[in-house]
């Protein structure tokens, strides 16, 4: 028997604690494909997500890499920003006062070229009202120093993730990336280092060629891969460090709606991430949303508790 | 009226196929969209997410809006895998039609004449900007001259209502088979010297190189100038960062702006013409 999901539903408890970071529900937006908030905010109640992940923030302005930035993919797509933003100042300036009108958790995802810079950006957001946590974005495979080579190296990740922490009362959640052989042990060591929380994946790295012209599609060669294409593999990974961590574990990758974001709950993760399907569905997150509230009711699943990490891999399942 | 701006579910009406690779397509709304301004652009969403993942952009060729009831033309090149699927959609088969999106031409009431220059599918949104000076701007009572080329005459699009809508409508061909011989610019170049700049406004649309080469002519002279540009996007509201192009405004440091939101509409001047050649 179904009924009509009420927001807030009293009989519905959606909220989640993820390394003392409360939200309302375990939907959030991934970085880089919500802008500031401000972008979408004419198709989605902001109100209603469980937190805001903004665009990656650096201590300093950057131009981001030269145009084409994007290629469609089958059931994707590469990117190669390269982390375009105004820097913490600016952003702490011109872009937070928006997000600060709402309920909502604001997650600041930063982003250094040294291990320095990260501690920077986090001392300032330390002391910055109106900034719940913050993602460590140790990941982004479109840059030339920082990013990526920080999370494939455990010695970096170690490093990167122990000088925000010490930098920061907020909860901090590392994002890693799938661009390496055995991500458990990079998350085991971040979690080592102190991190809160650790989400992933990150884009997973890739190219595409444009044959008539025999010329690589993104200026840059290389970007990285996002949506449905990478949810597999996400989920995949999302399965394995949960196995081997014991923080909470946010999923992201290719979650395009309620049934995806199941399963990652499913298997583990305590929260999720909605990325590039922000792009092809403006209200992605709000669908997703309700499609949770929904199959709770139809599952008679009162808390979202009751439902995270209950993948049953027993012997009956052929 | 929808005034969320959410993608509203489209009806093809009919998808005509011009010459080659041109098509026509009207689609019917079910709800009216805000009324697009010229130069604006609206996301196709072909809901496909295996074959086709994100929406495409297209500019405005027409829109009619009846009361409840509103229809939206776009006109179209099979380019890649988006169009060519559009291309096989038949009357009755639904899309997303998100927008419309960004920023429209500035418009300019009391000019004595607006020129437009369209190389191409850049016809579409410079014969929508006509249409729109002709039927929707009341105070403007000056001239509307069009440059329109094209390879060959059978891809002159949209003749019909350029002629009945401008004052004059200038053609060329790659190939000569109608009209000026050569590129479009060249054809404009030509008459450049009659024209009076604080009199005038122009308009342009086509491919980069054409766009390259206009700002090259205009070098040295004062008419303002206004180009339409394209490039790839994922979201189109301003939020991946996908669709940037490289500007400069005098006396700063260049920087890259989204085409989505901060265009699609820029003052030529504007923009860095050595880094601005993607697809043409």
């Amino acid at each position: 028997m179904t009924r009509a999901v009420k927001e807030n539903d009293p009989q519905t408890n959606l909220s989640v604690n993820i390394g003392g970071l409360l939200l309302k529900n375990p939907v959030m937006t991934a970085s880089g494909t919500f802008g500031y908030g401000e972008e979408y905010a004419p198709y989605v109640d902001i109100n209603r997500l469980g937190a805001v992940i903004v665009k990656g923030v650096s201590l300093h302005p950057r131009r981001g890499n030269p145009p084409p930035r994007i290629m469609e993919t089958a059931c994707g797509m590469l990117n190669a920003i390269g982390l375009q933003n105004p820097g913490v100042h600016v952003f702490v300036r011109d872009k937070l006062p928006f997000l600060k009108q709402f309920d909502v958790a604001v997650v600041v995802n930063i982003f250094g070229e040294t291990v320095d810079e990260y501690k920077r950006i986090a001392e300032i957001l330390n002391r910055t009202e109106g900034v719940h946590a913050l993602e460590v974005n140790i990941s982004c495979p479109n840059v030339e120093k920082g990013g990526m080579s920080f999370g494939a190296d455990p010695k970096a990740a170690f490093e990167v993730t122990r000088g925000v922490k010490g930098a920061t009362h907020l909860p901090v959640m590392v994002k890693l990336t799938p661009n390496v052989t055995d991500i458990g042990e990079i998350a085991e060591t971040v979690q080592a280092a102190g991190a809160d929380v650790i989400s992933l994946i990150n884009t997973i790295a890739g190219m595409s060629v444009d044959v008539e012209n025999r010329k690589p599609n993104l200026q840059r060669v290389t970007g990285g891969l996002s949506g449905p294409a990478i949810k597999p593999v996400a989920l995949r990974m999302v399965r394995e460090v949960t196995k081997r961590v014991s923080v909470p574990v946010v999923g992201v990758g290719g979650i395009t709606n309620a049934s995806d974001a199941l399963e990652f709950l499913i298997v583990g993760a305590r929260a999720i991430q909605v990325g590039s399907a922000n792009f092809v569905n403006p209200r992605a997150t709000m669908d997703i949303l309700e499609g949770i509230e929904e199959y709770m009711v139809r599952h008679r699943i009162r808390d979202i508790q009751a439902l995270i990490g209950t993948l049953n891999e027993g012997e009956d399942i052929c | 009226m929808n005034h969320s701006g959410l993608p509203v579910p489209g009806k093809i009406v009919s998808n005509r196929q011009l010459i080659n690779e041109h098509y026509l397509m009207t689609v019917n709304l079910p709800e009216p969209i805000m009324n697009p301004l010229p130069g604006q652009f609206i996301m196709v969403m072909l809901n496909r997410r295996g074959e086709v993942f994100l929406g495409r952009p297209f500019s405005i060729y027409n829109y009619n809006r009846r009361r409840n009831k509103a229809t939206i033309d776009i006109l179209y090149q099979v380019v890649g895998r988006g169009t060519r699927l559009m291309a096989e959609l038949e009357r009755g088969d639904t899309l997303g039609i998100f927008g419309p999106h960004g920023k429209s031409f500035d418009m300019f009431p009391h000019v004595r004449n607006v020129v437009l220059i369209a190389g191409g599918m850049g016809v579409a949104p410079i014969s929508y900007l006509a249409s729109y000076y002709k039927n929707n701007i009341k105070a403007f009572n000056g001239n509307i001259i069009c440059y329109s080329g094209a390879r060959t005459s059978d891809h002159l699009l949209g003749m019909d209502r350029l002629i009945a809508t401008c004052s004059s409508v200038h053609i060329s061909t790659d190939d000569g088979s109608a009209g000026y011989c050569g590129a479009v610019t060249e054809l404009f170049a030509g008459e450049l010297p009659g024209y009076v700049p604080d009199q005038c406004v122009l308009y342009a649309c086509g491919p980069s190189p054409m766009l390259k080469r206009l700002s090259e002519i205009l070098k040295g002279h004062a008419i303002p100038c206004q180009v339409l540009l394209e490039q790839r996007m994922a979201c189109g509201v301003g939020a991946c960062l996908g669709c940037v192009v490289e500007v400069i405004h005098a006396g700063e440091e260049s920087q890259y702006a989204r085409v989505c939101v901060d265009g699609p509409v820029f003052d030529i001047r504007d923009i860095n013409w050595n880094t601005t050649l993607g697809e043409s």
